[in-house]
């Protein structure tokens, strides 16, 4: 069975992924930016996973499979995670903002394991949303 | 010299040469405007009606029959539009007794509305360029979002009178945030690394510094010495980003009496890093209206409120208009998957996520590019601009009217 950590996902922006939905957001550039999960090494190796590697990012919310990236951070940050804010990292941000009408993009709880799946494209996101 | 309506910096230093098959060369882009200006000839939308490309004015037809058959109608987006189109946007919400709502309402919201009842003190970014010496980026990373803010305003430029001798001696920046962001990168040295959600101890612990007691921090002579740098400053400036208000969340109000503690020391203003280059002039004209920034309905008089947020009244309406925003790609999937289950009638000039959900789209004209207008600039100031090219394209002004008189 595969391992899984828990994370805290921190979502953020990223000029060359900006760059990329400005101009054209259909692009497989701007998936590779967009679906992608940056994680200290420490959590990598507790999931078996290196580098480049695809992993499932899920919470009660959603799931979603993305890229791992390691961090290059000097300082460990094991269980903090981030993700470019994209339709990617909103599968699993909640969408239970207790009446306040302000999502935490900012703090996502989930667990991160190895994936065999493939990266979903944007076409298809939007598809799963209509069911 | 163009403007560019790339982000809130609406940099009007944009030189452009236009060649027969529209914009050649182009200097002073960021890669955020360059991104832009290329986007006028990539994935344009075509005027449809449930998936099936139909003529512009049926699509306006069906757009306005949506509308007047619609009980809680949701008018949402707005910053991509310009103060021109805002107008016509309220007005049509007027006569439709609708909710409208804007991207503010999930970010900037609280501290726009702070900033445009005068109630935080700020200033102009050619204030910060001419007097600022303390920088406080605050869950904000303009390297990625604004990447010309510290070329032009912030950080890097000499002013007119002070701060003549570079940035090396003449300002301090600080950088509070979770990661080591592109920003922290050129201002290492002002870092101050906190965890998620970390940022009210933050406060807690800077209000202590400030007042001159031990902060309960790991590293207390670091706290002090920031609170040191700030007391110390001649004209602090605070740039809050949304992982200040998202890490805040509830606890925003914990930032008012921060504020108000730094004007006491000395003098600090707050620009906040609004993204949409003009959410500021939505907000701004929706308060004259009504005397709220966003989440308002028409339906009895002027009502706000939580519950007219988007996210909460998605749940509720029965029909959206989605003007120059993709909420269907920046709202939680849990949250925007109800686009698909209302009509949705979308303006926008590209297809996006929230197109792809919508049972009418109407493509419109990219403001600042194929249609002229104003704006107002992060810190207010109003912009105007010309189209850089011609196109067949209506504004969403024009086609906001022609909306408004047909329902």
């Amino acid at each position: 069975m595969a391992r899984t950590k828990e994370v805290t996902i921190v979502t953020y922006r990223d000029i060359f992924q900006d760059q990329e939905k400005a101009k054209d957001r259909y692009t497989q550039e701007y998936q590779d930016l967009s679906a992608l999960i940056v994680l200290d090494q420490s959590d990598m190796k507790l999931i078996g996973a290196e580098d480049g590697d695809l992993v499932l990012v899920e919470n009660e919310w959603g799931s979603v499979v993305v890229k791992a990236k390691l961090s290059e951070e000097e300082d460990s940050h094991s269980g903090i995670a981030f993700m470019p804010n994209s339709p990617w990292s909103n599968q699993i941000v909640s969408g239970d903002t207790g009446g306040s009408g302000i999502p935490d993009f900012k703090k996502v709880v989930a667990k991160v394991s190895s994936s065999e799946g493939d990266v979903i494209t944007l076409r298809d996101l939007a598809e799963q949303m209509k069911v | 010299m163009s403007i560019c309506t790339g982000c809130s910096l609406l940099c009007d230093d944009i030189e452009v040469e236009l060649e027969e098959e529209g914009i050649g060369t182009t200097k002073n882009l960021c890669r955020k405007g360059q991104g832009h200006y290329e986007s006028l000839g990539v994935e344009r939308l075509a005027p449809s009606v449930d998936g099936a490309e139909v003529s512009l004015d049926e699509a306006i037809s069906k757009a306005a029959e949506i509308l007047s058959e619609a009980e809680k109608p949701l008018l949402f987006g707005w910053g991509n539009s310009t103060l021109e189109a805002q107008i016509v946007g309220i007005e049509l919400a007027k006569k439709l007794g609708a909710v409208i709502d804007d991207t503010s309402s999930f970010c900037q919201g609280y501290l726009m509305e702070k900033i445009l009842k005068g109630e935080y003190p700020t200033c102009m970014l050619d204030d910060v360029r001419n007097l600022a010496d303390v920088l406080v980026y605050w869950g904000s990373d303009p390297s990625s979002s604004h990447p010309r803010h510290m070329s032009r305003f912030s950080y890097f430029p000499r002013g007119d009178e002070k701060r003549q001798r570079g940035y090396e001696e003449d300002r301090n920046a600080i950088v509070v945030d979770v990661r080591v962001s592109p920003t922290v990168e050129i201002a290492k040295s002002g870092f101050f690394k906190v965890l998620p959600g970390g940022d009210s101890e933050f406060i807690d612990a800077l209000m202590t510094a400030l007042s001159g007691k031990i902060p309960k921090v790991k590293d207390k002579k670091k706290m002090l010495g920031l609170g040191t740098t700030l007391k110390k400053a001649e004209y602090g400036v605070i740039f809050p980003g949304l992982g200040l208000i998202y890490s805040l969340k509830d606890e925003i109000d914990r930032l008012d009496p921060l504020v108000a503690k730094l004007n006491e020391v000395s003098e600090y203003k707050v620009i906040p890093m609004v993204g949409h280059y003009n959410m500021r002039g939505f907000n701004q004209t929706l308060l004259e209206e009504t005397g709220h920034i966003n989440r308002v309905s028409f339906k009895d008089g002027v009502e706000h409120g939580p519950q007219f947020a988007i996210t909460e009244f998605l749940e509720k309406c029965d029909a959206v208009v989605v003007v120059g925003s993709d909420p269907a790609s920046s709202l939680p999937a849990a949250v925007a998957k109800k686009l698909a289950k209302v009509p949705t009638i979308v303006i926008d000039p590209h297809h996006n996520m929230t197109t792809e959900l919508a049972k009418v789209t109407i493509p419109s004209a990219i403001s600042g590019l194929e249609a002229g207008g104003s704006a107002l600039r992060m810190d207010g100031l109003k912009v105007e601009f010309e189209p850089v090219v011609e196109s067949g394209y209506l504004s969403d002004a024009e086609i906001l009217a022609r909306i408004k008189e047909a329902v």
